[in-house]
């Protein structure tokens, strides 16, 4: 839900009010002043405000983290390739013989050391939180050599990658943080066997990072398994993906399905669907609480504040020019507040959480990651907040007679 | 009509802290009011009349010195006791009127008779006798916002009485009001104190006010200064003269 | 009762300022009873006091693996138990992945013996028809309404799991105490096993009823102990873990629940408060003048506490009547993918939690500065015109 779609059509008004700011007498440090002087009513609804943008940016840096982990796991020139109707590597099945037919195809891209094709295993483990609140299904990933060499956004932090063959697994490192016994040199115990710890990893904080990554042929060996999950591919181009896509179907001794590796991620998720639904729904009605309690204090500064107008208006200020002096203050006092959330949300910056996938079963790890974009929307809507909130107040203001000045 | 004095003050002094810093404003202060007085309490701004007022009415607790009001010693008497003693003795009149805005005329001269244990009935009809007596039955229902600044006055006065209290004590109450309502309103204070022998201390800036009053207490910083009687002979059997004070232009 | 009308005459001072300070309020309570009823909700399902005689029995690696369909010769044996049923998630698609509901591959004889609590009313009849015919399936009532299904018709689920289509007549039908508990389907497990000759002789789970509550323990750590060297290990335990453990599995939401509720109340406290001082601080006047008139500190404070009150309690009042009405929305959206929530509604304990934080807001809120307003002295306030 971007910030900035409501702003579209306020936008004359906002043009006008930075118009009248530089042009337009009253100048804003009145506006500071004032709120300033009624300290305790700016300061709770600034405080208020401050939570609402807070919760806000966490909320939405919870989706964006969730959204990220999916959407920069793919390549445009990469596909996945399953099983008819299966939605899911876990679900899927590839016979030997079709990967042999697979990497002898022309429009597979190459490299120095061979097709860019990876079978792959995909199997499902428990693993105990780190926090020791139970245990929780993670993916574990078997693939070909070039498996690796096809997901460059995946680094070797410390260690090395698994040897083929052998009971090697690496880890992502930012899944130490929440799941028990993953150092390196540690074992961990799955597929009745014992799978040694061998290097740590940096996905990127992308669909990687939840993922612990063997030897594709190990591990069927492990679970006796004569078929893989699935097959990636990096074609010669991008532009050949329809045609392949095709050819994957029509050709009789495959009958398989490709999905754009950028597709399939983007279609997972709608594990984050709950979290940004409930984000969403939340940030919604925080809002409306936060401009109307707004709205408010506003409508009693100018109420404590009537003769003072009159005053203006018979020094001679115009009505508009009182409407946007108090729209400003409501302004400031919202944006301030909405600053201050910003930076109350960057505690959360860093910490990592996760939930389930339902569609693959297992875990995905994600951050929240507060950044300086997302604070910007925090403080963007304070500042809607602040129109929406000020606006009637500030027209009630604006309409206060020249008479009101003489009375006491 | 002789007999106790309503009020005595013996004494009395009301100093005001700023700080570290003691501010007198009333210095021993001796004065006696007869029931059914109508006195005016004059004197330029700091000379502690108003002061003197809220001590009498007992708003507000002396430094010093004796207080006795309509029988009770004003200092004995706790925070609670003096409240419930107000609603039984003291009927106040503001300068800005002071009604509830949210309540009509009726549910504002009410208010002091909700203190009381009078039910539904018996206040009804003393609130439509005051109302009577200010001559506003017509305006019972009417909100303070649909009333003229005399009118809301006169409603105030209503509230004042409602209760029978012995004393009224009046604040500037024709500051806010144009010389018409004022004299209405001044009429109907002498009225009360006439005919319902209500003493009433009045606290005043204007002479004609204090014309009204019977008898002017002048007040120059916090002492006594002068008093001064209203010889008119066509009231003159009503008001008993004040014990000898050694100040006495006489 | 007499000073009744004062107290709500008072409220319409500013009648502006009580509606914004009522809707801000209601809002913020709205939001506070949702999010509390559905952790409720949700966790009500791992404390199901329906599910005391069940154990859920699986694969010890994970709930995806599949153990061999013997094991349940021995667990029938178990003197303990009083019915065993296999179980598998089918997970299939009815139409649309939209249309998403629990539907299961299993053993249909004991589901009325193993489910006994949730099926509560159905046909003997039909169910004898579903057991003999392995075409067939039965589902929840509230499931037949959703899709206008009637028992007779032929519906089609689409295999994600298994790349199978199940074509089912819809043999019978049950009724429940809880519309939650009718939305499931279950057909024959045979079905599939006979489709995938590599699924011989395998199933997902068991599900082991256990004659008495008191027994479940002791079957669970014996089930356990009995199988634990076994190719395929097990791992018991009672339908609320079992339940409890899905729950974790979509992530710390409880904790994100808390601290949102938490937030939104200090934020609400410190807002309300501040409308009341602002609005006692205006009346400084009006109740220096109550008091002379002889109305005692204690009056003129349990005054101010009852209008502070009746405000706060008006706000929590109507969020709570609005969040009843999104209740509805929430079942709408939230409730089609997840099935926890299909029967969403605030919780009578949400609402008592919600009613006791909207009294303690409005006594915190009103005291001190009414308090204070209480104790300044008469003249102060008359001065303070």
């Amino acid at each position: 839900m971007k910030v900035g779609y409501f702003f579209i059509p306020l936008a004359p008004y906002l043009l006008w009010l930075v118009w009248a700011a530089l042009r337009f007498p009253l100048p804003l440090s009145y506006n500071l002043r004032s709120l300033w002087q009624r300290k305790v009513g700016s300061l709770t609804t600034g405080l208020a405000i401050a939570v609402v943008v807070a919760i806000f940016v966490v909320v939405l840096s919870l989706s964006q983290g969730i959204s990220k982990a999916f959407v920069s796991s793919g390549r445009a020139d990469q596909l996945l390739v399953l099983r008819p109707n299966a939605r899911t590597e876990l679900n899927s099945g590839v016979e030997r013989e079709r990967v042999r037919i697979l990497k002898t195809h022309p429009m597979v891209a190459q490299d120095d050391q061979g097709p860019l094709i990876s079978a792959e295993a995909f199997v499902v483990v428990m693993l105990d939180k780190a926090d020791g609140d139970g245990g929780t299904n993670v993916a574990v990933r078997g693939m070909e050599p070039a498996g690796v060499r096809m997901r460059p956004q995946v680094r070797m932090v410390e260690g090395r990658w698994f040897k083929p063959g052998l009971p090697e697994i690496v880890v992502p490192r930012r899944m130490q943080q929440r799941f028990a016994g993953l150092a390196l040199g540690r074992t961990l115990a799955f597929a009745g066997q014992d799978w040694t710890v061998v290097g740590l990893t940096d996905a990127g904080g992308s669909a990687f990072e939840s993922e612990i990554w063997a030897d594709a042929e190990e591990l069927m060996r492990a679970k006796k398994r004569s078929a893989f999950n699935s097959v990636i591919v990096r074609l010669q181009r991008e532009g050949q993906m329809a045609d392949f896509k095709a050819m994957l179907e029509e050709d009789r001794r495959l009958k398989l399905e490709g999905v754009a590796e950028v597709d399939y991620f983007a279609q997972q998720t709608e594990a984050g669907k709950p979290i940004q639904v409930l984000g969403n729904l939340i940030t919604v009605i925080l809002t409306l609480g936060a401009v109307f309690a707004a709205m408010n204090t506003m409508y009693a500064s100018v109420a404590g504040r009537t003769s003072e107008i009159g005053t203006l208006r018979a020094l001679g200020y115009r009505r508009r020019e009182i409407l946007a002096s108090f729209q400003w203050e409501a302004v400031l006092l919202c944006g301030s507040g909405g600053l201050l959330g910003a930076c109350l949300a960057l505690a959360f910056n860093g910490i990592q959480t996760g939930t389930t996938n339902f569609q693959t079963f297992s875990d995905v790890s994600f951050a929240f990651t507060i950044t300086p974009g997302l604070m910007l929307q925090g403080v963007a809507f304070s500042v809607l907040m602040g129109l929406l909130g000020g606006f009637l107040p500030a027209w009630r203001a604006s309409r206060i007679p020249v008479t009101e000045a003489m009375k006491g | 009509m002789s007999g106790n004095p309503i009020i005595t003050c013996r004494s009395v002094a009301k100093s005001y802290w700023r700080g570290e810093l003691e501010i007198p404003v009333l210095q021993g202060l001796d004065l006696e009011i007869p029931r059914g007085g109508y006195y005016a309490l004059m004197g330029p701004s700091g000379s502690g009349k108003t002061t003197l007022l809220n001590l009498i009415a007992g708003i507000d607790r002396p430094s010093g010195g004796e207080l006795t009001v309509c029988g009770s010693d004003l200092a004995s008497l706790d925070d609670d006791e003096l409240a419930g003693w107000r609603a039984a003795h003291v009927g106040f009149i503001f300068q800005n009127y002071n009604l509830v805005p949210v309540l009509n005329a009726y549910e504002n001269v009410e208010l002091p008779l909700l203190l009381t244990d009078m039910g539904r009935r018996e206040r009804r009809a003393r609130v439509e006798e005051a109302l009577a007596l200010v001559s506003l039955t017509d305006r019972m229902f009417n909100y303070p916002r649909q009333l003229s600044g005399g009118q809301e006055q006169r409603v105030a006065i209503a509230r004042a009485i409602v209760s029978d209290p012995d004393l009224l004590v009046a604040d500037e109450p024709t500051g806010a009001l144009d010389a018409k309502n004022a004299e209405e309103v001044l009429a109907l204070m002498e009225r009360l104190n006439r005919e319902m022998g209500k003493t009433i201390l009045m606290v005043t800036h204007d002479p004609k006010a204090a014309h009204h009053a019977r008898i002017q207490i002048h007040l120059e910083k916090g002492v006594l200064d002068k008093t001064v009687e209203r010889h008119d002979p066509t009231h003159h059997d009503l008001a008993p003269l004040p014990p000898n004070d050694p100040r006495d232009g006489d | 009762m007499r000073f009744l009308h004062l107290v709500l005459r008072s409220l319409l001072r500013s009648r502006r300022r009580t509606v914004l300070t009522v809707l801000s309020l209601a809002v913020s309570v709205m939001l506070v009873a949702i999010l509390q009823s559905v952790l409720f909700t949700l966790d009500s399902f791992a404390h199901n006091p329906n599910a005391s005689n069940r154990i859920a029995v699986r694969h010890k690696v994970s709930i995806t693996n599949l153990i061999p369909y013997r094991y349940i010769e021995w667990l029938r044996q178990q003197p303990e138990v009083d019915a065993v049923m296999g179980l598998q998630w089918f997970g299939g698609v009815y139409q649309d992945p939209k249309n998403f509901f629990p539907n299961f591959a299993a053993d249909p004889e004991p589901i009325t013996r193993v489910f006994k609590e949730e099926l509560v009313e159905y046909s003997e009849a039909q169910f004898k028809d579903f057991v003999r015919d392995r075409n067939s399936c039965i589902a929840g009532h509230a499931l037949m309404e959703k899709y206008g299904w009637k028992v007779g018709d032929v519906i089609t689920l689409k295999g994600t799991i298994f790349p199978m289509d199940a074509r089912l007549t819809i043999r019978g039908t049950w009724r429940s105490r809880r519309g939650t508990d009718e939305q499931a389907l279950y057909f024959h497990w045979k079905l599939v096993e006979e489709r995938f000759p590599s699924l011989k002789g395998k199933i997902g789970n068991f599900w082991v009823r256990a004659k008495n509550p008191d027994d479940v323990p002791r079957l669970i750590e014996r089930i356990d102990r009995h199988f634990a060297d076994a190719v395929e290990p097990t791992h018991s335990e009672t339908e609320n873990a079992f339940q409890l453990a899905f729950l974790k599995m979509m992530g710390d939401y409880a904790s994100m629940i808390h601290a949102i509720t938490a937030a939104v109340l200090v934020a609400i406290l410190i807002v309300t408060a501040n409308t009341m001082a602002m609005a006692i601080r205006e009346r400084a006047t009006e109740i220096a003048v109550f008091r002379a008139m002889g109305f005692t500190g204690t009056q003129v404070l349990g005054l101010l506490m009852v209008e502070g009150l009746l405000l706060t309690v008006a706000g929590g009042g109507t969020g709570l009547l609005l969040s009843f009405g999104m209740a509805g929305a929430v079942r709408q959206t939230a409730g089609t993918f997840l099935p926890y929530l299909a029967d969403f509604t605030i919780a009578p304990e949400t609402l008592l939690l919600c009613a006791h934080a909207t009294m303690v807001l409005g006594i915190l809120s009103t005291f001190i500065p009414a308090y204070r307003a209480v104790r300044r002295p008469i003249v102060e306030g008359l001065r303070a015109l």
